[in-house]
C-alpha cells in the first residue's frame, strides 16, 4: 500500500478518534436534557396532585385524639399560651374548661408516662431541692418536637383549701422560674402552661406511682404524691 | 511480527482502556446535568455490578469533589476533567495505529513524541491519585482503571522508545536478513536511489559493503556494530570507477532496499501531530461548553427563609462574621454529602466573601422527632459536641467530618461510642456533653427549622437567606454562588 494511502487512512483514523468523545459528551448532554425536562414535567403534574416533601414540624403523636386536642386548646386558651393574654389557670378555671371530672381530666395525661415526671415538694414547702430540680431538667431537655410543657401543680388535703391553692401557685411557679433561669428560652412563655389545682380538682390517684417521680425512693401515698407538680411535654399540634 | 509491533498493539490497547474508563466516568458525570441523583458505577468492570446509589462510594466523592471538573463557575457542573482524559486517550490509540500504519514504530523521534503523549495522562493520573487518596481519602475504582491504563500506557511507550533508541529492532532485522539470501544486499543510497550488488556477481571477500564517496551504506554501520557476528569478513571499498563498470556490465541490479529502519521522522511531523493532539482535546471540550445547559433560572427559585432571625442563638458561627454576604448552612456533621459540600465550598473562593453560620439538624431520631430511626448514628451527640463548643465549633465540625464513617459505625454497634470519642478527643466538653442545657439548645435548633419550614434534609444552604436548590449543592455550587453573590452585589450597588 502507498504511503499516501497509509497517510490517509491514519488520517480517517484520527477523524474517528476526535469525533469519538466530541459525539458521545453531546449524546449524553442531550440525554441528561431530555430527562431534566421530563423530570421538569412530572414536578409540575405531581405539585398538583398534593405531592410534598417531608417538611420541618412539630411532632404530632398518635394519643393527641381530637377530644383531647379540643381540650387541650381550651386549657391553653385560657392559661394564656394561645391568644389570651396572662398566666396561669386557677383551679377553678381549669374545671370549666376541661368540661370533665378530675378523673378524666387525669386520664388525658396517661399516655405521656414517658414525657413527663412528678416533681414532690416536702409538706406545706414550695422550694426544689436539687433531686428535683435534676428530674425537672432531665424532662424539660427532652423536649423532642413537643408543643407544650404542662406543668400542674397539687397540694395535699391537709390544711385550707385557700392555703393549699396559694402553696399550689407557689409550687408551679417554682417550677417555672427554674425553667427561665437555667434554660433562658425566649419561648418559655409560649411553651409553658401553668395549672395550678390545690386540693380542689384532679387529685392524683396511687396508679401515678408508677411514673417518674424525684422523690423515687420515697413511699408514694395520695398526700405525698399531690405534694407535687406533675411536668410532662405534650407531643400535640394543635 | 516484531517486538515493537506488539508494544505498539499493546498501546493501543491500554489507551483503549483509558478512552473506556474515562468515557464511563464522563458518562456519570453528564448524567448528574438532569439534575437528578444517579447510582455511579464504580466497579474495575463497569456495568459488571449494579451502579451505587448510596453515595458512599469513593467514586461519588471523587466526582462531587471540586477537582472533578474545571470552568465550574461559566458551566454548570464544569466540564469534566475525565473528557479531556478521553480526548487524550482517544489521541494515543490514534498514534499507535498511525505509527503502525506507517511503520513508524522503530523510529527514535515518532516513538518519543508517543513517550512524551503518554507522560500527560500518566502525570495528571499521578496527581490526580494523589489527591484522591489524600485530599478526598476516597479510592475511586473507575479512576484506578485510568491510572492502571496511564501506568501502562507510559512504561511501555518508554520501552518502545528505548528499543527504537538502542537500534536493537534495526539489529535484530538486519541479523535476520543476513539469514535470507534474497537479503543480503549491499545498499548504497546516493541521493534518492538505491542499487543493490548481488553477491554471486562479486569476487571472493568482496561480499560485505561496497562504498565510494557520495555514496551511504548503513551495511557499513551494521558490519561495525556487529563486528563479534562477523569477525572474519573484510571491508572493501569500491571506486566510483568500479562502480560504473559494475553497473554497465549489469552485475549492480536494482534491488529493494534491504532492512535499514524507517526514514526519521521530521521535526515539523511531530508539530503537526502535536497540533492534531490539541485539537483532539479543544474539540470535543469547546463542543461540551457550547452545549451545556443554561441553568440560570433555578437560581434563587428555591424560596427563602421566612424567619431567618437567631432570637434563641441557635445559629453557630463559623469563621469570621463581619463579610457582607451572609450564609446559613442547615447541616447534621456526619452526613457525608454535608462533608461534601464542606468540601466544594471551601475550595470557592466564594467562601471567603461571607459570614458563615450552620444550624445543627441532626438526621437521627435520638434528639430529632422528624427522623424515623437514626440515619445518622451519633448525630446528636455530635452536634451537641459542636454547640459545646462555641468559639471552637469549626474544629469539632472539622473532626467529625473527618471521622464520619468510624462514628457512625461505632454508635451502630454501642450507642454510647459517639459520646466516648468525643470525650477522648475533646476532654474539655465532658461536662457539656449530655447536659440538660445543650440538649435544650439543639432542641431550639430543630425548632428553629420548624419555624422556617424547612425540608427534612441535609444539606441545606442559604446565601442572604435565599436557597440553593438542592440539585445545585454538589456540582452546581460554584456555578450558583458565583451567581447569586454576584446578583446580590448588584443589588447593594443599586
Amino acid at each position: 500500500m502507498s504511503r499516501s494511502a497509509l497517510v490517509g487512512i491514519a488520517a480517517i483514523v484520527a477523524f474517528f478518534g476526535v469525533a469519538t468523545p466530541t459525539f458521545l459528551a453531546r449524546r449524553w448532554q442531550n440525554a441528561a436534557s431530555v430527562r431534566l425536562e421530563q423530570s421538569e414535567q412530572e414536578a409540575a403534574a405531581s405539585a398538583g396532585s398534593g405531592e410534598q416533601v417531608a417538611v420541618a414540624a412539630e411532632a404530632d403523636e398518635n394519643y393527641c385524639t381530637p377530644q383531647l386536642r379540643t381540650i387541650l386548646r381550651r386549657v391553653l386558651t385560657s392559661c394564656g399560651l394561645i391568644g389570651a393574654s396572662g398566666r396561669g389557670c386557677q383551679p377553678v378555671q381549669a374545671r370549666s374548661v376541661a368540661t370533665m371530672s378530675g378523673d378524666d381530666f387525669n386520664a388525658l395525661f396517661l399516655p405521656m408516662q414517658g414525657r413527663g415526671g412528678i416533681i414532690q415538694f416536702d409538706r406545706d414547702s414550695a422550694d426544689l431541692e436539687e433531686i428535683d430540680t435534676a428530674l425537672l431538667e432531665r424532662v424539660f431537655a427532652d423536649r423532642q418536637g413537643a408543643s407544650y410543657f404542662f406543668v400542674v401543680s397539687r397540694a395535699s388535703p391537709e390544711g385550707n383549701v385557700e392555703h393549699n391553692r396559694d402553696l399550689s401557685r407557689a409550687r408551679a411557679e417554682a417550677v417555672m422560674t427554674h425553667l427561665q433561669n437555667e434554660f433562658h428560652d425566649p419561648e418559655l412563655n409560649q411553651q409553658v402552661g401553668l395549672l395550678w389545682l390545690g386540693e380542689e380538682f384532679a387529685q392524683l390517684s396511687q396508679s401515678f406511682c408508677d411514673w417518674t417521680r424525684s422523690d423515687g425512693a420515697g413511699t408514694c401515698d395520695p398526700n405525698t404524691l399531690n405534694r407535687s407538680a406533675f411536668v410532662a411535654w405534650i407531643d400535640c399540634r394543635l | 511480527m516484531s517486538l515493537s509491533r506488539v508494544l505498539q498493539g499493546l498501546l493501543a490497547i491500554f489507551a483503549m482502556a483509558g478512552l473506556f474508563f474515562s468515557g464511563v466516568s464522563t458518562s456519570d458525570f453528564t448524567a448528574h446535568l438532569d439534575r437528578q441523583t444517579h447510582g455511579l458505577h464504580c466497579s474495575f468492570i463497569p456495568g459488571a455490578d449494579t451502579p451505587d446509589v448510596t453515595g458512599s462510594s469513593g467514586c461519588h466523592a471523587t466526582l462531587m469533589s471540586p477537582y472533578s471538573s474545571v470552568m465550574r463557575d461559566s458551566i454548570w457542573g464544569g466540564v469534566p476533567v475525565s473528557l479531556p482524559s478521553m480526548a487524550v486517550f482517544a489521541y494515543l490509540v490514534v498514534c499507535a495505529i498511525t505509527l503502525l500504519l506507517l511503520g513508524k514504530e522503530t523510529e527514535k523521534r515518532a516513538t518519543g513524541y508517543q513517550a512524551l503523549a503518554w507522560a500527560l495522562p500518566f502525570l495528571t493520573s499521578c496527581i490526580f491519585g494523589y489527591l484522591s487518596l489524600h485530599e478526598l481519602d476516597a479510592a475511586c475504582k473507575i479512576c484506578i482503571g485510568i491510572y492502571a491504563s496511564s501506568t501502562l500506557g507510559m512504561v511501555t511507550s518508554i520501552v518502545a522508545f528505548a528499543r527504537a533508541r538502542s537500534g536493537a529492532p534495526l539489529a535484530a532485522a538486519m541479523k535476520a536478513a543476513e539469514d535470507d539470501e534474497e537479503s543480503m544486499v549491499e545498499t548504497l543510497t546516493p541521493r534518492d536511489e538505491s542499487y543493490g550488488i548481488s553477491l554471486a556477481s562479486l569476487p571472493t571477500g568482496a561480499e560485505d559493503t561496497i562504498e565510494d564517496r557520495g555514496f551511504e551504506s548503513p551495511v557499513r554501520t551494521v558490519n561495525e556494530a556487529d563486528d563479534t557476528a562477523a569477525p572474519a569478513k573484510r571491508l572493501r571499498l569500491a571506486t566510483a570507477s568500479e562502480m560504473d563498470r559494475r553497473l554497465r556490465a549489469g552485475n549492480v541490479n536494482r534491488r529493494k532496499t534491504a532492512p535499514s529502519g524507517p526514514a526519521q521522522t521530521s521535526w515539523g511531523a511531530l508539530a503537526l501531530a502535536f497540533v492534531v493532539g490539541l485539537a483532539f482535546v479543544l474539540i470535543p471540550v469547546g463542543a461540551y461548553a457550547a452545549n451545556a445547559p443554561n441553568f440560570d433560572h433555578f437560581v434563587g427559585a428555591c424560596g427563602t427563609l421566612a424567619h431567618p432571625e437567631d432570637a434563641g442563638h441557635v445559629l453557630v458561627p463559623l469563621g469570621p462574621q463581619t463579610r457582607e454576604a451572609t450564609m446559613i448552612e442547615v447541616l447534621d456533621p456526619l452526613c457525608p454529602s454535608c462533608r461534601g459540600f464542606e468540601r466544594r465550598f471551601s475550595a470557592h473562593p466564594a467562601a471567603e466573601q461571607m459570614s458563615r453560620k450552620i444550624l445543627l439538624f441532626p438526621l437521627d431520631g435520638t434528639c430529632n422527632w422528624m427522623v424515623d430511626g437514626a440515619v445518622h448514628p451519633g448525630a446528636c451527640v455530635i452536634s451537641e459536641a459542636v454547640l459545646c463548643a462555641e468559639g471552637d465549633a469549626d474544629e469539632v465540625l472539622a473532626w467529625a467530618f473527618e471521622h464520619q464513617e468510624e462514628i457512625r459505625t461505632e454508635t451502630t454497634a454501642d450507642a454510647g461510642a459517639a459520646a466516648r470519642m468525643v470525650n477522648a478527643r475533646f476532654p474539655s466538653l465532658r461536662s457539656c456533653l449530655g447536659s440538660a442545657r445543650v440538649q435544650a439548645q439543639l432542641n431550639r435548633s430543630l425548632r428553629w427549622a420548624v419555624a422556617n419550614q424547612l425540608p427534612v434534609l441535609t444539606p441545606q444552604v442559604y446565601v442572604n437567606n435565599t436557597r440553593i436548590c438542592d440539585e445545585d449543592t454538589d456540582l452546581g455550587v460554584d456555578y450558583v454562588l458565583t451567581r447569586l453573590l454576584s446578583r446580590d452585589l448588584g443589588r447593594g450597588a443599586e
